[in-house]
């Protein structure tokens, strides 16, 4: 039986879609392949069919170096994943972006809560207290900077500044708040007119952002020390 | 346990933003109890890592899941799992209500089972087998001094269950940094045969360099950032050292027992 997670992730399947930097194709008789964007002939690539697989194909770059931030724009090229159904489709985008298809359910029913900014660095604790000294100056250039999708991280940011609604950085480009807009497209490297050109035709589902991740909270403790 | 088609786990951890493999036991603990097909969902969550404790709020679907069971891949009872992962998650004590008909159980962390000190003795004997254990000295590695963690606690108490089965020649709990130091280990133990065993919930920068270091095993070449090299320092047992054979085994958290202490955990708030 189908859970609301696989549900959702279904009816976005009409077609080929985009996930962050992965395309997902349906094949055969329910079947899924999925590989890099940027990945032209798909012949050519390392063949998995395990979901677990993509555990190890999410966890570094193409420089061998681990990603911290898994809806960071640099997932590896190189690979291509065959699944069988709906299911390990969903385990494995969920291993390659964990959460954000359960964010995007919540989402897509109108049962998303997002969390400011500033309601997030008050709670913390411990060593992460201090975070909560950050000036919105410094919020404003360090969001502008760690989560600019050209280079930072492919999510689009839902959750405000503070409780007064204030925009999480004025200095990031209005499409980057926008769940319509493909955020990796920016970074994709396909060159025009490549074999797969069509693929630009391609849905997109968003890795929505409700709160600001524990990277985020650590860079705002940085720049409050001053380090 | 039998399964329940209403019942999700949820396994919470630590993680990391530099170590590969600080979530590696909890994913693959997970898929093993994924596949057992003991609860209609298993999902991981982490402090330093993704989904985030945050996420983990959104992951199960209310309409089939009724009762999710966290259960915290730690070796102890610390700030973590009495701070951060209550306030993350919002749970207000062993059982939490929520708005949306959920009922959230919070369990005990895995190093509190008593299952941990038969995976102890496993994995004593795997990483030396055929070795007389009465003429092993077992030693036992936690951190020691952490800040609110009682991990050097849980490690006596282990250490002082297995001496008292009678089967080592010697059983001490050691520390990386503080007294009995695991570095001391030459004075410590007085057999011919040494065993070594990270009471870590994780492979990482503790079990790969820190502790070779201290015991005088280590190769001296950086292996955490890198693919591959990870885990080399356990595939030459026994390393020889003054004609004393000294086996190294790998954390105690990436034993595949620790499946069913998870499952166990979840069973007994069940009975809440």
């Amino acid at each position: 039986m189908q859970n609301s997670i696989e549900r959702c992730l279904d009816a976005a399947l009409t077609g080929p879609l985009y996930f962050g930097q992965i395309l997902i194709q349906k094949i055969g008789a329910g079947g899924f392949v999925l590989s890099h964007r940027d990945d032209k002939t798909l012949d050519e690539l390392k063949t998995s069919r395990n979901a677990e697989d993509a555990i190890e194909i999410a966890k570094y770059d193409d420089a061998g170096n681990y990603r911290p931030l898994k809806t960071a724009p640099n997932l590896r090229h190189g690979w291509r994943l065959e699944l069988d159904t709906l299911e390990e489709l969903r385990r494995a985008l969920d291993y390659f972006y964990p959460g954000r298809l359960a964010v995007f359910a919540a989402w897509k029913s109108g049962k998303l809560q997002t969390t400011p900014l500033r309601e997030t660095l008050n709670r913390q604790s411990g060593m992460y207290r201090i975070a909560a000294k950050i000036s919105d100056t410094q919020i404003d250039n360090l969001v502008a900077d760690f989560c600019r999708s050209n280079g930072g991280c492919l999510r689009t940011i839902l959750w405000k500044r503070d409780g007064d609604g204030a925009i999480a950085s004025t200095k990031l480009p209005k499409e980057k708040f926008d769940p319509s807009h493909d955020q990796a497209a920016a970074c994709s490297r396909r060159p025009v007119g490549d074999a797969r050109a069509s693929h630009s035709e391609a849905a997109t589902a968003p890795l929505l952002c409700q709160e600001a991740c524990n990277l985020l909270v650590a860079e705002c403790r940085t720049a409050v020390k001053g380090e | 346990m039998p399964q329940k088609s209403n019942a999700a786990l949820l396994i919470v951890a630590h993680g990391s933003t530099v170590n590969p493999d600080s979530s590696a036991p909890s994913l693959a603990h997970a898929a093993e109890i994924r596949r057992r097909k003991v609860f209609a969902d298993v999902e991981c969550a982490f402090w330093k890592e993704e989904p985030s404790l945050r996420d983990a709020i959104f992951l199960f679907d209310p309409k089939t899941i009724r009762e999710v069971n966290v259960v915290p891949n730690f070796i102890s009872e610390g700030y973590f799992t009495q701070t951060v992962v209550p306030r993350e998650l919002e749970l207000n004590g062993r059982i939490t209500n929520r708005p949306n008909g959920q009922i959230w159980k919070y369990c005990e962390p895995v190093g509190n089972h008593p299952l941990m000190t038969d995976l102890l003795l496993r994995r004593a004997h795997e990483i030396a087998p055929g070795i007389p254990e009465s003429e092993t000295s077992l030693l036992i590695v936690a951190h020691g001094t952490d800040l609110n963690e009682n991990s050097a606690a849980a490690a006596k108490r282990e250490a002082e269950k297995i001496r008292s089965l009678g089967k080592y020649a010697a059983v001490l709990n050691v520390y990386m940094e503080e007294p009995p130091l695991v570095s001391d280990w030459r004075k410590l133990a007085k057999t011919q045969n040494v065993v070594v065993v990270p009471f870590f919930i994780s492979d990482g920068l503790h079990s790969y360099e820190d502790i070779p270091g201290l015991l005088g095993i280590a190769n001296g070449r950086s292996v955490t950032g890198s693919r591959g090299a990870r885990g080399e320092i356990f595939r030459h047992n026994p390393h020889m050292i003054d004609d004393r054979s000294l086996f190294y085994a790998p954390s105690i958290g990436t034993e595949p027992g620790v499946a069913d202490i998870i499952i166990e955990q979840a069973e007994k708030s069940a009975r809440v």
